[in-house]
C-alpha cells in the first residue's frame, strides 16, 4: 500500500508541476488523478492534520478566509483550499501538496472549505477536528436537487465522523440548529440577538418556513433575512437555541464595514464583558460569517485578541468583494450566485451614497446553476427605494437578456437599463459614467467573474488569483 | 378603467424556481396595459372564495410543501376550485401546481397520493429528474394564427399523462415536457393553463402573459375589446437568445 501511496502522491505532483508550467489554475485534475490511482489516498494523507472544514450554502469562502486570518495571526502552521476547489478532487489536490513523498504532513492544520453536496463524500476521508456550518439557503436547486436533501447529506457526514469534533453552527437558521439535536458531540452556537437589528419586513419567499420536525408554521419573534432569526415552533416546541456567542447589536453599518457589539457565554470565554468590533467587512450577511468564525476560532482555543483583529484587518479576496482601482475610479466585483446573497448585496448597495452604476452579468454554466429562475426570487424591487440614487443599470453575460427583462419587471425607470454583451465594453462604459472618486459596481456569477476576472487582469495587469 | 384580481395561492409554500416572477409578470403587464391589478395571497387554513378573483395561480414546491397542503388543498379549497374551473375562471398551474391539480401522484415505487383530480390527468414519479432548457411550440396561444414558440425551464421527476378532455399546451421542440416520451407539454382545460415550464415562464413569453389577462378581462368586463401592444424588447431578446441556442 505504502508503495501505492508514495507512486500516487509522486504522479500527482508532477500533475501539478505540469498545469503550473502551462499557467493552468486547474485544481481538480490532479485530485481526480490520485483517487483513480488510489482510492484510499485523501483518508491516508490526511489523518495526521488537524481539519477545520466550512461548509453551508452561503458565506463558506468568507467564513473561511476569516478563520485564515485568525490562523495566520497565531502563526499557525496551515494550508487551505481556495478559488472555489471545494469538491472532493480539488480537496484532495490541496492534501497531495501539503504532503512529502513518503505522505507526512508538511503543514499542521488544514483549514478546508467544502461544497455542501460534496460534505457527505468529503467525510468519507477526513475526521476534521472542527465543522463550521453556516447556513442552508435555497441554491441552485437543479443541481443539488431540494434543499431538505442538502441538509440530510450535511447531517450523514456529520453522523460519520464520530463525537471527538466539535460543531459550530448557526443558532438562527432553523435547519442548520438542528443539526446540533440528538447528538454527542460538543456543538456550539452563534447567532444574532433578537434587539441587535429590526427587520421591517418579513420575507414571504423565505426557504424554511415549516417546522423540519413537526410541520406547523415557525413564529418569529424577530427576523433577521431569509428564514434566519429567533424562530420558534409553537405546536412541537423547537425554537432557536441559545447561542454561546451572539452579536447583541449592530452600531453602524455602513457601505464598507460594520460595527458590532457581541459578547459569548462561558462555553467560549471566561470572561462574559461584551466586545466592540468594527467588522471590515460590509453588509448583515458578513455579521453571520465573521460571528461563525469568531466562534470557530474560540472553539480552538485562540485567544480573543487574534480572534478581534482578524475580524478587523481581514480583506476579501477572489472577488466574493474585491476592489480595483483605475486611475481615480474603483471597479467593485461582488459574486452573487443565490438570492439571499444577492438581496443582501442590493441592500448593502442602497447604502452607497453616490450614484449607482451596477452590472449584472449572469451566466447559466453549471458552476453557475443551469436554471436562472432564481432571478426572480431577487427583490430587486427594492431599487425602488432609492430611484434616484440609480444612475446606470448594465445587464450582461450568457442571459443579459434575462437579467435586463428582470429588472424591467422589478419596475426601475426601463430607460436606464441596456444590455452589453461585450465586456471591454462594458467595462468602458461603466468606468466612463462613474463620476471620479466613485465606485462601478460589477456583479457576476461564478463563471462570468472568471471571465471579467480575465478581462480585468489583462486590461489593468492584475496578479493570478489562483496564487 | 378595467381591473382584475389575482390570486396567488398557497405563495408561501408553493414558491419554488422563480415563481413570483409569473405574479410579477401579471401584474405589471397588466399595469403598463392600464389596468389595475391586485394580488391576494392566499393560503392554508384561509377561506377561499373563487367570486373574489379573475385569476388564480398555484406554483411548484418541494416535496415536503407539498405534503402540507394537500389537505387543505383537498378538503378545504378544493371544492371552490372546481366551481371556478367550470365556471370559466384563469388558472396557470406551474410544476407542482400542475400535479395537483390532476388525480393523483403514483410513487416510483407503486405508492399512490390522491390529488385534487379537478383535471383528468395523473403523474407518475420517476427516479431520474428531467432539468434542463424547454422550447414548446403552442397553437393555442398564436400570434395572428401563427403557433408561437415558448421557452422555459423544467425540473421535474414526475411524469405527467393527460386524459382524452385535455389538450396539451403545445408540442415540445426541444427538452423532455409532460413525460419525456408522447412529446407534450402542459395542460389546456377550459381556462386552466398549466405547464412544467418554469423560469419564470410569463417574463419570457409576453404573448401567453397577455393571452391569460385577456382571457379573464374578457370574462369580467363585456366591453373588454383587446389589448394593446406594449415595447417587448427585452423580452423577445431574452426569448429569442434561448431558442436560438437550444435550436440553432
Amino acid at each position: 500500500m505504502k508503495f501505492r501511496q508514495t507512486i500516487t502522491i509522486f504522479i500527482s505532483k508532477l500533475t501539478i508541476f505540469a498545469l503550473h508550467l502551462l499557467r493552468r489554475g486547474g485544481t481538480t485534475l490532479p485530485g481526480k488523478l490520485a483517487f483513480k490511482l488510489y482510492p484510499d489516498i485523501l483518508k491516508s494523507i490526511a489523518k495526521d492534520f488537524e481539519i477545520i472544514m466550512v461548509t453551508g450554502t452561503n458565506g463558506k469562502t468568507t467564513t473561511t478566509r476569516i478563520i485564515e486570518e485568525i490562523l495566520r495571526n497565531n502563526n499557525i502552521d496551515y494550508i487551505t483550499n481556495k478559488s472555489g476547489a471545494n469538491l472532493l478532487s480539488g480537496i484532495t489536490t490541496i492534501f497531495i501538496q501539503a504532503v512529502s513523498l513518503s505522505g507526512k504532513p508538511k503543514h499542521k492544520v488544514a483549514l478546508i472549505e467544502s461544497d455542501e453536496a460534496a460534505f457527505n463524500q468529503v467525510t468519507k476521508h477526513l475526521i476534521p477536528k472542527t465543522v463550521v456550518v453556516t447556513n442552508f439557503f435555497r441554491d441552485q436547486l437543479d443541481r443539488y436537487g431540494e434543499l431538505y436533501s442538502t441538509l440530510n447529506a450535511v447531517k450523514s457526514g456529520l453522523e460519520r465522523i464520530g463525537d471527538s469534533t466539535t460543531i459550530v453552527l448557526n443558532a438562527d437558521d432553523s435547519m442548520c440548529a438542528s443539526l446540533g439535536k440528538n447528538t454527542s458531540k460538543r456543538v456550539l452556537y452563534y447567532g444574532v440577538a433578537k434587539d441587535a437589528y429590526q427587520e421591517t419586513s418579513e420575507d414571504m419567499n423565505s426557504d424554511a418556513m415549516f417546522c423540519i420536525y413537526c410541520k406547523n408554521k415557525y413564529e418569529y419573534t424577530n427576523h433577521i433575512y431569509g428564514h434566519l432569526g429567533d424562530f420558534y415552533c409553537s405546536n412541537c416546541g423547537y425554537r432557536r437555541p441559545a447561542a454561546d456567542l451572539e452579536c447583541i447589536e449592530i452600531q453602524e453599518a455602513s457601505s464598507s464595514y460594520t460595527t458590532i457589539k457581541w459578547k459569548c457565554t462561558s462555553a467560549l470565554l471566561q470572561d462574559d464583558k461584551e466586545l466592540v468590533t468594527r467588522i471590515n467587512l460590509p453588509g448583515l450577511y458578513n455579521v453571520y460569517n465573521a460571528m461563525a468564525a469568531a466562534a470557530c476560532g474560540l472553539a480552538l482555543n485562540y485567544s480573543i485578541d487574534t480572534v478581534t483583529s482578524a475580524l478587523q484587518s481581514f480583506e476579501c479576496g477572489f472577488g466574493r468583494m474585491e476592489s480595483i482601482n483605475v486611475q481615480d475610479k474603483t471597479i467593485k466585483l461582488i459574486l452573487v450566485k443565490n438570492p439571499t446573497g444577492f438581496n443582501q448585496v442590493l441592500s448593502f448597495l442602497a447604502l452607497y451614497n453616490q450614484a449607482l452604476n451596477i452590472a449584472f452579468l449572469i451566466n447559466d454554466n453549471l458552476a453557475d446553476g443551469t436554471d436562472i429562475s432564481w432571478l426572480w426570487d431577487v427583490d430587486f424591487e427594492q431599487l425602488n427605494n432609492v430611484p434616484d440614487k440609480i444612475d446606470g443599470l448594465i445587464t450582461s453575460g450568457v442571459r443579459g437578456e434575462d437579467m435586463a427583462v428582470r429588472l424591467k419587471y422589478s419596475g426601475v425607470d426601463i430607460r436606464k437599463i441596456r444590455i452589453i454583451k461585450d465586456y471591454q465594453m462594458l467595462i468602458d462604459e461603466g468606468l466612463k459614467k462613474t463620476p471620479t472618486g466613485g465606485c462601478f459596481y460589477i456583479l457576476p456569477t461564478y463563471t462570468a467573474m472568471l471571465d471579467i476576472r480575465g478581462i480585468l487582469k489583462k486590461k489593468f495587469n492584475l496578479k493570478e488569483f489562483w496564487k | 378603467m378595467f381591473d382584475l384580481n389575482i390570486c396567488h395561492l398557497y405563495p408561501d409554500l408553493l414558491n419554488t424556481y422563480g415563481d413570483r416572477g409569473n405574479m410579477l409578470a401579471l401584474q405589471m403587464r397588466a399595469q403598463w396595459h392600464g389596468i389595475n391589478a391586485n394580488i391576494t395571497n392566499v393560503t392554508i387554513g384561509d377561506k377561499f372564495d373563487s367570486s373574489d378573483f379573475d385569476i388564480v395561480f398555484l406554483g411548484g414546491g418541494q416535496d415536503y410543501e407539498q405534503e402540507i397542503i394537500q389537505q387543505d388543498l383537498l378538503y378545504q379549497k378544493g371544492a371552490e376550485i372546481k366551481n371556478a374551473i367550470s365556471g370559466m375562471k384563469v388558472f396557470l398551474c406551474i410544476c407542482g401546481g400542475y400535479q395537483l391539480m390532476g388525480k393523483y401522484y403514483k410513487t416510483w415505487d407503486g405508492k399512490e397520493i390522491e390529488f385534487l383530480g379537478a383535471l383528468d390527468l395523473w403523474t407518475v414519479g420517476g427516479i431520474d429528474r428531467m432539468i434542463g432548457n424547454i422550447v414548446f411550440e403552442s397553437d393555442v396561444i398564436n400570434d395572428s394564427g401563427n403557433p408561437i414558440k415558448i421557452v422555459g425551464f423544467e425540473n421535474h421527476s414526475g411524469r405527467t399523462y393527460l386524459g382524452d378532455d385535455i389538450r396539451p399546451l403545445g408540442k415540445v421542440l426541444s427538452g423532455n415536457g409532460n413525460n419525456g416520451t408522447d412529446g407534450f407539454e402542459g395542460a389546456v382545460y377550459n381556462n386552466v393553463y398549466c405547464s412544467y415550464s418554469h423560469g419564470s415562464l410569463l417574463p419570457k413569453n409576453p404573448l401567453l402573459t397577455d393571452h391569460l389577462l385577456s382571457l379573464a378581462l374578457r370574462q369580467k368586463f363585456e366591453d373588454f375589446e383587446g389589448l394593446g401592444k406594449l415595447d417587448d424588447t427585452f423580452e423577445n431578446a431574452a426569448r429569442t437568445t434561448v431558442i436560438h441556442r437550444i435550436l440553432k
